[in-house]
């Protein structure tokens, strides 16, 4: 792992393992409903501070805690149009089968590739320390899959030239 | 009147009584610092550099934790954070440890950790100055297929990446101090730095 992503991940973990304390509140609003406050935006008190992490001007990450939800967006480092291409590939790969993920927003905020969306629901079935792992795991590996696809992607598109250029 | 759609008007917002209208003046304590000015900023600022230059750089963190403007406007606000970045880049890796041991350890320290705390999330959530002027990144590729190798190399790190990690440093140590429990007070603190 690089010098300057341990640091990142590890203010990244504190951050959500402090964001996480969140317990059931219903709508203050509607009687009989219960949504993420995050979302509704109804009453600006439940609202918390929003935190931000970020390693440098192209990644970063936002936390934005309410009394019963938390929305976790991630800006994914893309270094050039290719890598711009295969993240918003990749992101909208995963969105399109978010019901899986359980904590997956279906459309990311604007100015970050992908986002969670954590509710006390899910906070209360699965285990805090577990999720928070997951997202880490989720940052660690993207980096990785990207670079890794953008290879790929260079070697078949060297060997295409190669054999579309042979002829000639 | 009949121009205007009513079903996109959000009467919530019309509605004294509504949640949406909460006061969130009433949350802030009544112990509010006086408001504060640039100018008094930059006053504080110009103290701060000199207690660098004498080399106390733990009087300095623990000055200008003190000052912080609580009650200031933006821009008091803004003069404040670049005078904390300064002084927190002024400390070497190998010191961060002891002077934080210093400064929060103290009387009033836990409170200095909290608004060291609120700094580096502040510090990480504003744009680095330096990104924007030394790399315009381009949008546009000149090939006409819109696909191009030929780019500036960015590896790793792109702008502003200096700053953060001396940020990212500051915040791992004072986790390690403080524990979660100063995050979480910057989170439900409505007095902002």
């Amino acid at each position: 792992m690089s010098q300057s992503l341990r640091p990142y991940l590890q203010c990244v973990r504190s951050s959500l393992t402090a964001a996480l304390a969140i317990s059931n509140f219903a709508s203050q609003t509607s009687e009989r409903h219960n949504v993420p406050e995050i979302e509704a935006q109804t009453s600006p008190e439940l609202i918390l501070n929003p935190l931000t992490v970020s390693r440098n001007a192209e990644e970063r990450v936002l936390i934005e805690p309410s009394v019963n939800s938390v929305r976790v967006s991630i800006r994914i480092k893309q270094a050039d149009e290719i890598e711009h291409i295969l993240v918003h590939k990749f992101t909208r790969f995963l969105q399109q089968r978010a019901e899986s993920f359980f904590i997956l927003r279906r459309k990311p905020i604007k100015g970050y590739d992908i986002s969670f969306l954590i509710t006390n629901v899910h906070v209360e079935a699965m285990l805090k320390h577990k999720l928070v792992d997951f997202i880490i795991q989720f940052m660690e590996e993207v980096d990785k899959e990207i670079s890794e696809m953008k290879l790929f992607l260079n070697a078949r598109a060297r060997f295409v030239a190669e054999s579309f250029l042979t002829p000639f | 009147m009949s121009q205007i759609n009513y079903r996109t008007i959000n009467i919530d917002q019309l509605d004294p009584e509504s949640s949406a209208n909460f006061p969130m003046e009433t949350l802030l304590p009544a112990t509010l610092p006086q408001p504060e000015t640039s100018s008094d900023a930059a006053n504080v600022a110009t103290q701060v550099r000199q207690l660098l230059r004498g080399g106390d750089t733990e009087g300095a963190l623990r000055h200008v934790l003190d000052t912080a403007p609580l009650g200031g406007d933006d821009r008091a606000k803004e003069v404040h954070l670049a005078t904390v970045i300064e002084v927190l880049q002024g400390i070497r890796q190998a010191e961060m440890t002891r002077v934080l041991e210093g400064v929060c350890g103290a009387d009033g320290g836990a409170e200095r950790a909290d608004c060291l705390m609120k700094y580096l999330y502040k510090g990480m959530s504003a744009p680095a100055p330096s990104s924007g002027a030394q790399s315009p990144r381009k949008t546009v590729s000149p090939q006409e297929t819109g696909f191009s190798q030929v780019q500036a190399r960015n590896v790793g790190e792109g702008g502003g990446g200096q700053q953060m990690s001396v940020l990212l440093n500051w915040h791992e140590k004072l986790v390690e101090l403080t524990g979660t429990g100063s995050i979480v007070r910057v989170m439900t603190d409505r007095r902002t730095v």
